[in-house]
């Protein structure tokens, strides 16, 4: 969780962020501190011994929830030899509580003074970066041994309650412990730094908390016994390959940490985007994760599928951009959403989530055979299918596009590639205004494809499905011949405002392959695209092609390489019958997620693999990202060939020869646990290896 | 104005709600106005149908806010989710039922989508 020297520690939605001292000094550059529910509780907390801050000699976070600070006094020299020695144990739950030891090594007693200053700003994750001025009043309590710092801007009250184990004299600016040591002896106190959500002033006691006020207080479960237990859950990975195993494990330890349980969903959790920025309720995130981890666990697709049911659009709102049957886009639960100064309660502004529910529930359903979900969420399923006709189809043509009605605050790009400057002409111009992109059609056909296989098996609805399937079919005809820039011989990223084609070479191309939009006979030219100089590099397939206008090889969405972008594109090469090629794009992220100890990066550089030998990290605030970290087990799905039909999982290995032997045990699935078994047989190098 | 809050619940009395046709349960709403004179809306849900009286009997989930914003909500000028998250709504019991039972307030006046509609279409 280190980026820097920066240590990250989280529980949820709530996660300390300090440097590698324990200290938290918050700026606007430096975001560090104690969040929950999108809030900064804590933008202060550093510790002094005898007026001078403390030298860190080792930081241990070997759990993404626990850290151990190894100090001693003072800074600023080469050589120390101190006499004392300082650890800091921190572990975070509701708030946090760390431990603070000092043990004297000397021949001699000592005294010491010990201070922590604390001291909260309350900012919105909003407002960290931009420093924007709180409407509210902050005030300070000393009473009864603790120090409370709290925040109220109308009925809206924050409050971080401190208190410790040891005496000490608290004053407005923090604790002072006056600490006598003993030769050889040592000192300990217990700090807890609890959030609090206060109801309203006049709430009567005898009452039950309200909902957040209890959310807040919720008690953690053993987060050690509940990491092994999900380890123990997951299929067991045998391979010759120990980089392989290495990701594996990474990633289900990062799925861990990014799990996220709304209030609503009865302690079940549904995978967050990316830790800690974005550690809240995204569809497209939360929804490609889920895709992602199907054959290894359903909890996360389950629990998606019905959190974002429950805050599934109703109504047409412009300054949410939300809509009937809409798919929330981000949730957030900050000051500045409370009080609608940002839209995210929640936020619908997302061109793909919505037929990419459908899809997720509709694969929830090939792996687990839960009709009772499949019928449970009959309602927004199709009200889901209904939006992609009723209301994206903004320009009449038939294809979903977007723009946002949120003029000031909304997104601009809603599809992945979010970035300004990502939907681009070959000759660098930018369309107009809606936009539609190519891979929400691809989602489209696929959410009415498998929305009518759900009306025939749950719904009893053949007419329906009849109807789903007949306009899935239009849709395709018109798109093989609207998106098709025949010259080129692949799909334009865009129709622009007028209907030209944005005729720019994008990775999107292989996500057409996945939902199945793309006729069989132009399948071929794609996929010598995808796997083509212009696109691959190595490593894997970029965002845009060399040779556009606006590629960049580190442009964000303009010639990165993106693990994720990537292992749909493999489980889209394997739905054409293209199993090498698959195994090519699976071998080149695996091989790069060995140059960061198996954990994937957001993106990184699309450099051609024989210049930079190695894959360059594109800079990102948010480590572990979601979709990266589901990644390696998309990947291994698509190497082993794993397909479920009916009540039997499909096994087609069609590995790299790197690879050798791989076994994947205890799959699950409306099946039991099977296992899967594969020999690597695909020679890869002749792709992977940059020559 | 008493009189609007009847008459939403009135109205929804009246027709089947199909965006709560998977909610079974009770929902007080307890009202309070300037005054400090507290108002109960017992609001039963069953899978779509809605019968409400007015008493402060048990609910499985109870939400409480000033009248003056609850007037705001049956007119689609506030937003219930916001409202919780601001301390505005405090909700007691089961939170999904506020989830579900939010989804019955209107969208914003229609003054407001009209502005969207000349955006959408400009």
């Amino acid at each position: 969780m280190t980026t820097s020297d920066q240590v990250r520690i989280l529980n949820g939605n709530t996660f300390v962020v300090s440097d590698d001292r324990g200290d938290i000094e918050a700026s606007s550059t430096d975001p560090t501190g104690l969040f929950s529910f999108d809030t900064r509780f804590l933008s202060r907390w550093i510790l002094t011994i005898n007026g001078q801050r403390l030298t860190a000699l080792s930081t241990d976070d070997l759990q993404y929830f626990d850290a151990r600070f190894f100090l001693v006094p003072g800074t600023g020299t080469v050589y120390i030899d101190s006499k004392q020695s300082v650890i800091r144990r921190r572990s975070v739950g509701t708030g946090f509580s760390e431990e603070l030891s000092i043990l004297n090594h000397a021949e001699e007693p000592t005294d010491l003074t010990v201070r922590i200053e604390a001291a909260s700003d309350f900012a919105d994750l909003f407002e960290v970066k931009d420093a924007l001025k709180k409407k509210g009043a902050y005030s300070t309590q000393t009473e009864h041994g603790k120090l409370v710092l709290t925040y109220q801007r109308e009925t809206f009250a924050r409050a971080t309650v401190i208190s410790t184990s040891e005496a000490c004299e608290i004053d407005q600016d923090g604790l002072t412990f006056q600490v006598h040591l003993e030769p050889h002896s040592s000192w300990k106190t217990d700090l807890n730094v609890a959030i609090s959500v206060p109801d309203v002033p006049d709430a009567r006691q005898d009452e039950a908390p309200s909902v957040l006020a209890w959310e807040a207080l919720r008690a953690p479960s053993d987060m050690a016994v509940d990491l092994q237990h999900w380890l123990e859950a997951a299929p067991r990975l045998e391979c010759d390959w120990d980089s392989l195993r290495t990701s594996y494990r990474r990633s289900l330890i990062d799925l861990a940490a990014l799990r996220f349980s709304p209030v609503t969903a009865g302690g079940h959790s549904l995978p967050a985007a990316g830790l800690p920025w974005f550690m809240t309720m995204f569809g497209r995130d939360s929804i490609f994760t889920s895709l992602q981890v199907l054959p290894f666990t359903h909890e996360l697709a389950a629990t998606t599928l019905r959190e974002l049911a429950l805050r599934q659009g109703t109504r047409v709102d412009d300054f949410r951009d939300e809509d009937p049957g809409r798919i929330l886009h981000e949730m957030r639960y900050g000051e500045m959403t409370a009080f609608e100064e940002r839209p995210h309660s929640p936020y619908y502004g997302s061109a793909d989530a919505t037929p990419l529910y459908v899809v997720l529930l509709d694969e929830y359903e090939r792996w687990t055979g839960d009709l009772a979900l499949v019928r449970e969420l009959e309602f927004e399923a199709r009200a889901a299918l209904n939006w992609i006709d009723e209301y994206a189809d903004l320009q009449g043509n038939g294809y979903i596009s977007y723009r946002r009605r949120n003029e000031q605050t909304g997104l601009e790009n809603q599809c992945w590639k979010d970035s300004w400057d990502s939907i681009a002409y070959h000759d660098g111009r930018l369309p107009g205004f809606p936009r539609a992109t190519c891979e929400l059609q691809g989602y489209a056909y696929d959410a009415k494809m498998r929305g009518a296989r759900l009306a025939r098996l749950a719904w009893d609805d053949p007419d329906y499905a009849d109807r789903l399937e007949r306009e899935a079919a239009d849709l395709k005809r018109r798109f093989n011949e609207d998106f098709w820039v025949a010259d080129g011989e692949f799909f334009a990223l865009a129709l622009d405002v007028d209907g030209s084609q944005v005729d720019s070479l994008t990775s999107n191309n292989g996500h057409l392959l996945w939902s199945g939009i793309v006729d069989d006979d132009k399948a071929e030219a794609v996929v010598g695209h995808l796997l083509g100089e212009r696109l691959f590099s190595g490593w894997g397939v970029r965002t845009m092609a060399a040779g556009e206008g606006r590629y960049n090889p580190i442009g964000y969405h303009v010639g990165t390489v993106w693990p994720f972008d990537n292992s749909f594109i493999a489980w889209g090469l394997r739905r054409y019958g293209f199993k090498d090629e698959a195994a090519i794009v699976a071998a080149g992220i695996l091989e790069a997620a060995e140059f960061f100890d198996g954990r994937l990066p957001e993106a990184f550089g699309g450099y051609p693999r024989a210049m930079t030998k190695y894959p360059v990290q594109y800079p990102t605030a948010c480590s572990p990202q979601a979709w990266s970290t589901g990644t390696p087990l998309l990947l291994l799905r698509t190497m082993l060939g794993l397909h479920p039909v009916d009540d039997n999982l499909v096994v087609d290995a069609a590995l790299p020869s790197s690879i050798g032997r791989l076994e994947l045990l205890d799959i699950p699935g409306r099946w039991g646990q099977v296992d899967a078994f594969g020999r690597g047989r695909v020679d890869t190098r002749w792709r992977t290896d940059g020559s | 104005m008493a009189d609007a809050i009847r008459d939403f619940f009135r109205e929804l009395e009246k027709n089947h709600q199909p965006l709560l046709g998977k909610v079974l349960g009770t929902v007080r709403f307890d009202l309070t106005d300037a005054g400090g004179t507290t108002d109960h809306w017992l609001v039963s849900v069953s899978r779509g149908d809605i019968t409400t009286t007015q008493e402060k009997g048990k609910a499985d989930c109870t939400i409480r806010s000033d009248r003056k914003l609850f007037e705001q909500l049956i007119k689609g000028e506030a937003n219930a989710i916001a409202a919780t998250l601001r301390g505005a709504i405090i909700c007691m019991g089961n939170v999904e039922l506020l989830f579900a039972i939010q989804r019955i307030f209107p969208g914003p006046p229609k003054k407001r989508q009209q502005q969207g509609e000349a955006m959408a279409s400009s």
